[in-house]
């Protein structure tokens, strides 16, 4: 209170001790307090040591970097077995698999495999040892790599943000001594490559916001080049990634809104800006997007596990397929498996369990995995007669037809009760058998049109794209993107949609799978799907398994957090069986730095607010405008960019780990360096290296004192115990 | 480049808008032309404004009664949830306890106006349907009291609008919308509780323009009225539903802008000033009405003192302090060796045990202890009987036999009929591989006596604390493995006769581990009567904690689909309404629908707010000024203000998990339909009535700076709206008000939407 009634209009008593105006000049943007650079006052002690502390912008990073790699691959091969989800082997194989990820960094993995001379036949199940032949020290040592070139970037970035030379080792030393960090990069997985590219993503943004003066300079396009590169990279590993890129465009979106208020900028170099930034930051990541997944479809040309993912003309395509001894036209009595055509279409699917409300008969689904429940026979409505020894009888479009459930002897049916999910269309169930059954059975086939043939008479496997229409109510079998709850099994809702929208893919159907005796296979033919097409329909098949992954209530998942646990450290993860024999590996942070990290986010909050205050009181605590930017500017940085990577996971009903943390830490740490530089700046030289040099001395006792959890341990887990300073750690159990 | 940043800099400046002295004066310098302009338009000198103001509040008002009150008493019969608050008038003229998930006030006034009229509650509402007259309720009184604050909406609506400085055909449209609004119409003819919640609603909203608009005049007698008057009318809307934490979202934004102004050094307050500032509101608008709100709570404990259909809800502490509940003559301490039947508190079943065996293979392929199954079953048998026997290495040799158990108390259950102890272990459950089976052991064999001890661990209890039955929720912790004794609502296969899974669950807190003991078998309830005790009191803070906590769990919990629940993405579009009441002899129904005309001006004129403000933030941002001034201001402060009110009634249903209904959105309609006005006025009129705040002085005549001149075509153009909107509500009337039936071709041609699910369509 004392702070505020003090009306204030001169200079407040505190800056008498501020560097002189000039001095501050030296600052390379005139924003910070930044120490002087170090200038030898004592000359020749030893003519290296003047070597090394000339050079030190060089020297220190170099320093750091080699004890990050140090800390990255000591002991790296200790533990021989598969920890946690290390895997590599599609790629090698080139079969085609489906995962919720994008491949840019599974596709690395399997380049490290294929560098460690890796052949694809070991299966990767978590817990078993590595045999002979699969070389993974050479694995992992290349994808710690990626997680060791995480320091020196922490380093610069901390230099680009105008930090002063300690704190940019304290950010250093925060991110080499992190526990957490370490651990994650040492394995076989797809987050040190994440963690890289969200490092790179903030300096490169650094680095063009440090440009910002210069427009349109060689530098100036070579850094926002990086920056969209950089944003497509994060997100082709995961779409974590995208949260990265959300601030990269919310940083843009305020810089043009600034450049838009500019009255003194000509129109026309507004307007350059604008381009500038739709080039380098919209097309150029997603042109790096889809180059992935280009590769991806290059490098996968043989059928594989994940073949049933995608439509079935590109599985056709794929080597290995045996789709060409489909018979080629449509007959009563074939039996054949329905692929949606819609983006994530799966197959119809119908099994022995019933839908626990509406009309309590057996569930009708869409499903991506191939099994027998998902074939169907065509069958004549049960007032013709028809019997299977009859001649061959094609099916003509517009024919009424029965599809029959060829595992459990039920008749697709569709009724006037509304679906499950989708309360708005009519529920479709597998009802009746053979000779029970009503009109509500039949479905009237009507061909839309087929890819190579002009003639819409027959039905066509693979090729002609059908719809089934109800015949009793009128309606279009339809499976969008709806996903059933826990008795469905998470499968894919069909339903029965009144409105006849002929463009609408959902209610296309096509044969992908067809069985009959009595026809021959048909001709071979090159199917070939085109590239959007394939690269729409497995993103739209990674969003809807991404939303399955939703926690089970009826399962205790012990690895799975919740994100209010994250930033308080109040949880770690076991990634191995934690029996006495095996080398064990905790995840769990360095807590000085995750408890600073967090600390610091709430110390810039009050500051912010108190600050705001102040200045509605007109008090001048910034001597000049630059400098409550730059706090603004780091607040945006770090503050917003810890909101993105925290928030989101929040409101996601998805399962969430630890490790979804870690990109949000960063951020965190990178705040703890400038609060340490804006709280000390006032202070004498040796007072800040006492604050400093305590800073560093505990996180390295903290880092030494825990760091055989990310080392392996080969003792059993009681001998840490004095280790387990929350009770919510499992560390011991 | 500093000119950019001298802009940048007025900017600030124009957000705070029309508050700082300076600027006034800077308007006032730049106004003269505009002056000129308006006053040319002028037609009606303020004298016969106030006369023509007046007439049509007066016309408006009589309308809004009409509307409200015609054919009340129809149909009289129990209307959808009337069914509940109906009920729960009754229940506090009997003075029995009930439960409800919203706050007390609008039912204690219901059963206010039912004592007035000398109503005794007799009735209970059971039934949507069953008939007023033959039960003999006085249910048109009961109409009445939602009616008469359903129609004065209306006028409050006309006098927001006066009050935040527009004129009078601004007002009136408005006040129209409200009047002609079917839904509205519908909700507040009936014992509901919204027509008390929007009144207050409207009520707070107005106090809260009086004080604002007295800003200059701070600490004056007006001012400390009209604050206080605000903070009343918040905690009267709170005490009608919770929904009333909206309202205060609503005026805290407000009070916090109006604070961070009154911060700034321009406005030449010292920091001893600001202070009084802050604590004047925090005194208005926090303490008065918590205090209020903790009021009605006091009154409906000091009303509801007898046991009734309330008591399950609540803690055995609070139930016994009602008059003639169950724990006041039917709880016994329970002895060592008595035997009992226990029951599960969440799911009402009895721990239960019979001679079968688990499988030796379940079906995903797990193997069982293939013990005695241990299940739970909700029915009376005397397979549900357990003796309790001390757990020997606890036992206290100086105790007697028959000793009176305690809570921490170790013992042992025995199962009656087939001579076993109870037993859990380390074997993954029938249904869920995380929790442990349980199952029994011959009492002779002594081998796993460790595995056969639990321990007794009263909820709340002291070391002292009897263990009784009915009274004592508890929970059974192994000694052993420490996990609880739990089961949940998950049949068991056909082996165990689908009975409910009972397993051993490792989270030992939770409270669905808590069960109670239901009987002492054997003993007879007159043997053992005691003295009838005194029933218990409960500070008064305790309870309300209790009870308010029970109120947010279960409203959360309110998650059962209803046939006609809706998301709140339909709401503004009025997508779908409500089926209230249908009698099928005659085809007439009540359905809640808005008026489609009002209802869907509402949303555009919120897309036309948004519209505006964004293109005057973009064109600015380029240095034009499309808007002169003081209509930008009174459109940023009062229509922005109107639209935060829309905001935090209506956003916040996103987030929330339980079932919502389309009257859910009547709050934010309201304020559509001010800001609407609003729009309306900005689009036609061009121009307002400023200053309208006090000035500073005492002076009794504000200088008026600014009329709003309104044009012959405006008026004609706003009466024609609404007289459009009263068709559209004549329309829809018979659906709004139950009567006349229609016939088939009647409802299809009111059924616009495919979704608006009518009766008797076909």
């Amino acid at each position: 209170m004392e702070e505020f009634r003090r009306r204030n209009t001169g200079i407040p008593r505190n800056y008498e001790k501020l560097p002189s105006k000039d001095q501050n000049e030296n600052g390379e943007n005139n924003k910070t307090y930044k120490a002087m650079a170090y200038k030898p006052t004592r000359p020749g002690i030893n003519k290296y040591i003047d070597l090394l502390r000339e050079h030190q912008d060089i020297t220190i990073p170099i320093f750091f970097t080699l004890l990050s790699f140090w800390t990255r691959f000591y002991l790296i091969s200790y533990s021989n077995i598969v920890v946690w989800d290390e895997f590599a082997s599609h790629y090698i194989k080139r079969e085609f698999y489906f995962d919720v990820h994008p491949p840019l960094g599974k596709m690395l993995v399997g380049l490290a495999g294929l560098l460690a001379g890796y052949d694809g036949s070991f299966e990767f199940k978590s817990g078993e040892v590595y045999p002979d032949n699969v070389n993974y020290t050479w694995m992992r040592i290349f994808l710690s790599s990626f997680g060791a070139w995480m320091v020196p970037l922490a380093y610069f970035t901390a230099i680009e943000l105008d930090y002063s030379q300690q704190s940019a080792i304290l950010v250093t030393l925060f991110v080499l001594l992190d526990t957490a960090y370490i651990c994650i990069s040492r394995f076989i997985l797809l987050d040190s490559m994440l963690l890289l590219f969200t490092f790179t993503t903030v300096f490169c943004l650094t680095k063009f916001h440090n440009e910002r003066k210069n427009p349109f300079s060689v530098d100036w396009w070579i850094w926002l080049t990086l920056t969209g590169t950089s944003i497509g990279c994060v997100s082709s590993v995961k779409w974590v990634g995208l949260f990265a890129t959300a601030l990269v465009g919310l940083y843009t979106i305020e810089d043009l809104w600034n450049k838009f208020g500019d009255l003194s900028m000509p129109k026309i170099v507004c307007c350059q800006h604008w381009l500038a930034r739709i080039g380098c930051l919209i097309i150029l990541p997603i042109t790096v997007y889809m180059l992935t997944f280009v590769i991806h479809f290059a490098i996968l040309i043989h059928s594989g596990p994940g073949d049933a993912q995608m439509s079935s003309l590109f599985q056709a395509s794929l080597i290995g397929n045996d789709f060409d001894q489909n018979p080629l036209e449509l007959a009563y009595g074939s039996k054949i498996t329905l692929k949606n055509m819609g983006y994530g279409g799966g197959l119809l699917h119908s099994h022995v369990q019933t839908y626990p409300s509406g009309s309590e008969q057996q569930q009708v689904t869409c499903y991506h995995h191939k099994d027998s429940n998902n074939d169907w026979i065509v069958k004549k409505p049960r007032e013709v007669a028809w019997s299977e020894d009859d001649e061959i009888e094609f099916v003509k479009n517009g024919d009424s037809i029965r599809l029959f459930h060829a595992s459990t002897g039920r008749n697709l049916h569709s009724h006037m009760i509304a679906a499950p999910v989708t309360t708005s269309l009519w529920e479709v169930s597998c009802y009746g058998n053979e000779t029970i059954g009503d009109q509500n059975d039949y479905w009237v086939i009507e061909v839309v049109d087929d890819l190579y043939e002009k003639d819409l008479q027959t039905v066509r496997s693979l090729t002609t794209r059908i719809r089934f229409r109800h015949i009793n109510i009128g309606c279009y079998l339809r499976a969008d993107n709806a996903v059933l709850p826990q008795w469905g099994f998470k499968q894919i809702e069909v339903t029965c949609d009144k409105s006849n929208n002929t463009k609408d893919a959902y209610t296309h159907w096509n044969i992908e799978r067809h069985w009959n005796d009595k026809l021959p296979p048909g001709p071979k033919a090159k199917y070939r799907s085109k590239f959007i097409h394939d690269f729409w329909h497995l993103n739209v098949a990674m969003y809807t398994s991404n939303n399955a992954l939703v926690p089970d209530p009826d399962k205790e998942d012990i690895l799975a957090s919740t994100p209010d646990q994250w930033p308080l450290l109040k949880v770690g993860l076991r990634m191995c069986s934690w029996a006495d024999d095996v080398v064990k590996f905790y995840l769990l942070g360095n807590p000085v730095v995750w408890w600073s990290g967090s600390l610091s986010l709430v110390i810039y909050l009050i500051s912010l607010t108190w600050y705001l205050i102040r200045q509605q009181r007109k008090y001048i605590d910034f001597p000049s405008n630059a400098q409550w930017d730059h706090f603004l500017y780091i607040g945006k940085v770090c503050g917003i960019g810890w909101l993105l990577h925290y928030l989101p996971f929040c409101i996601m009903g998805r399962v969430t780990y630890l490790h979804h943390y870690f990109p949000a830490l960063y951020f965190s740490i990178l705040m703890v360096g400038f609060l340490f530089d804006h709280f000390t700046v006032y202070l004498a030289g040796k007072t800040r290296h006492i604050v400093f040099g305590t800073c560093y001395f505990l996180v390295f006792a903290v880092f030494w004192f825990f760091k055989d959890i990310a080392f392996g341990m080969d003792y059993p887990a009681i001998e840490i115990s004095n280790r387990k300073w929350l009770s919510t750690w499992n560390i011991v159990d | 480049m500093s000119q950019v940043r001298q802009r940048q800099g007025g900017d600030n400046k124009l957000k705070v808008g029309e508050k700082t002295i300076h600027e006034e004066k800077r308007k006032e310098s730049k106004t003269p032309n505009e002056d000129e302009e308006t006053k040319k338009k002028v037609v009606v000198s303020p004298g016969r404004d106030k006369q023509i103001s007046n007439a049509v509040l007066f016309f408006l008002t009589v309308s809004s009664f009409i509307t409200r009150f015609w054919n009340i008493g129809y149909p009289a019969e129990v209307v959808f949830d009337e069914v509940h608050f109906g009920k729960f008038a009754s229940y506090y003229l009997q003075r029995t306890y009930y439960f409800d998930v919203h706050p007390p006030l609008a039912k204690l006034m219901f059963a206010g106006v039912g004592w007035l009229l000398g109503y005794d509650g007799h009735y209970l509402f059971e039934n949507i349907g069953e008939d007023y007259i033959k039960n003999n309720v006085p249910y048109i009184g009961l109409r009445i009291l939602p009616a008469t604050l359903g129609a004065l909406l209306v006028p409050i609506a006309y006098l927001i609008m006066i009050e935040s400085g527009y004129p009078i055909i601004t007002a009136a449209f408005a006040a129209g919308l409200v009047l002609f609004d079917n839904a509205l119409i519908t909700q507040t003819r009936l014992i509901l509780l919204d027509a008390m919640l929007v009144f207050f609603m409207l009520c707070t909203l107005y106090s809260y323009i009086r004080f604002y608009k007295l800003r200059l005049r701070e600490f004056t007698l007006d001012w400390w009225f009209w604050l206080v008057v605000t903070g009343v009318s918040l905690s009267l809307t709170t005490s009608v539903k919770m929904v009333g934490l909206f309202t205060f979202a609503t005026i805290g934004v407000a009070v916090l802008v109006d604070l961070w102004e009154l911060l700034d050094i321009q406005r030449g307050l010292t920091m001893r000033q600001f202070r009084r500032h802050f604590f004047a509101r925090s005194i208005g608008l926090i303490f008065t009405p918590l205090a209020i709100y903790l009021f009605w709570f006091y009154l409906h404990f000091a009303i509801l003192n007898t046991s009734g259909p309330g008591d399950d809800f609540m803690s055995p502490e609070f139930q016994e302090t009602l008059h003639g509940n169950i724990m006041t003559f039917q709880s016994h301490d329970i002895r060592f060796n008595d035997t009992i039947t226990i029951k599960h508190k969440d799911t009402s079943v009895f721990l239960h045990s019979h001679l079968d065996k688990y499988p030796l293979r379940y079906d995903d392929g797990r193997i069982s202890s293939q013990g005695q199954q241990i299940t739970g079953y909700p029915h009376e048998d005397s397979n549900n009987y357990w003796r309790v026997k001390p757990a020997i290495p606890f036992f206290d040799q100086e105790r007697p036999e028959n000793d009176v158990i305690k809570h921490g108390d170790y013992i042992l259950l025995e199962h009656v009929n087939s001579l076993s102890h109870l037993l859990t272990h380390d074997v993954a459950s029938p249904l869920m591989p995380t929790n442990q089976e349980f199952t029994t052991i011959s009492v002779d064999d002594d081998s796993r006596y460790n595995e056969t001890m639990f321990q007794v661990l009263i909820v709340n209890g002291e070391p002292d604390t009897k263990w009784r039955t009915k009274a004592s929720h508890f929970r059974l912790v192994h000694y052993d493995t420490k996990v609880a004794l739990w089961t949940h609502d998950a049949p068991l296969p056909d082996w165990a006769y689908k009975q409910q899974e009972v397993n051993g669950n490792k989270n030992n807190l939770e409270k669905s581990n808590y069960w109670f003991a239901n009987e002492i078998i054997g003993k007879n309830v007159t043997e053992d009567v005691q003295p009838k005790k005194p029933t218990r009191e409960l500070a008064f803070l305790r309870k309300f904690v209790e009870l308010q906590r029970l109120m947010i769990s279960h409203n959360s919990g309110l998650t059962k689909p209803h046939p006609y629940s809706t998301g709140p993405i339909n709401w503004p579009f009025l997508v779908r309404g409500i089926s209230f009441w249908t009698k099928d002899s005659t085809r007439e129904q009540i359905y809640l629908l808005g008026n489609p005309f009002t209802w869907w001006i509402g949303v555009g004129a919120l897309a036309v707010f948004v519209g505006v403000t964004a293109a005057d933030a973009v064109s600015r941002r380029r240095g034009i000024l499309p808007i002169i001034d003081p209509v930008r201001n009174r459109l940023y402060n009062s229509a922005g203000f109107f639209f935060i009110g829309w905001f935090f009634h209506y956003i916040p249903f996103f987030l929330m998990g339980r079932s919502l209904f389309l009257h859910h959105y009547l709050p934010a309609v309201i304020c559509s339909y001010l800001l609407a006005a609003a729009v309306f006025n900005f689009m036609f009129v061009n121009s307002i009535n400023y200053p309208i705040s006090a000035s500073a002085t005492k002076k009794k005549i504000t200088r008026v700076v600014l009329t709003a001149g309104v044009g012959v075509m405006t008026i004609l153009f706003g009466i024609a709206l609404l007289g459009i909107a009263s068709v559209f509500y004549i329309f829809f009337a018979p659906l709004t008000y139950g009567t006349p039936g229609l016939d088939v071709s009647g409802v299809l041609n009111r059924k616009w939407l495919e979704t608006w699910d009518f009766h008797f369509a076909k």
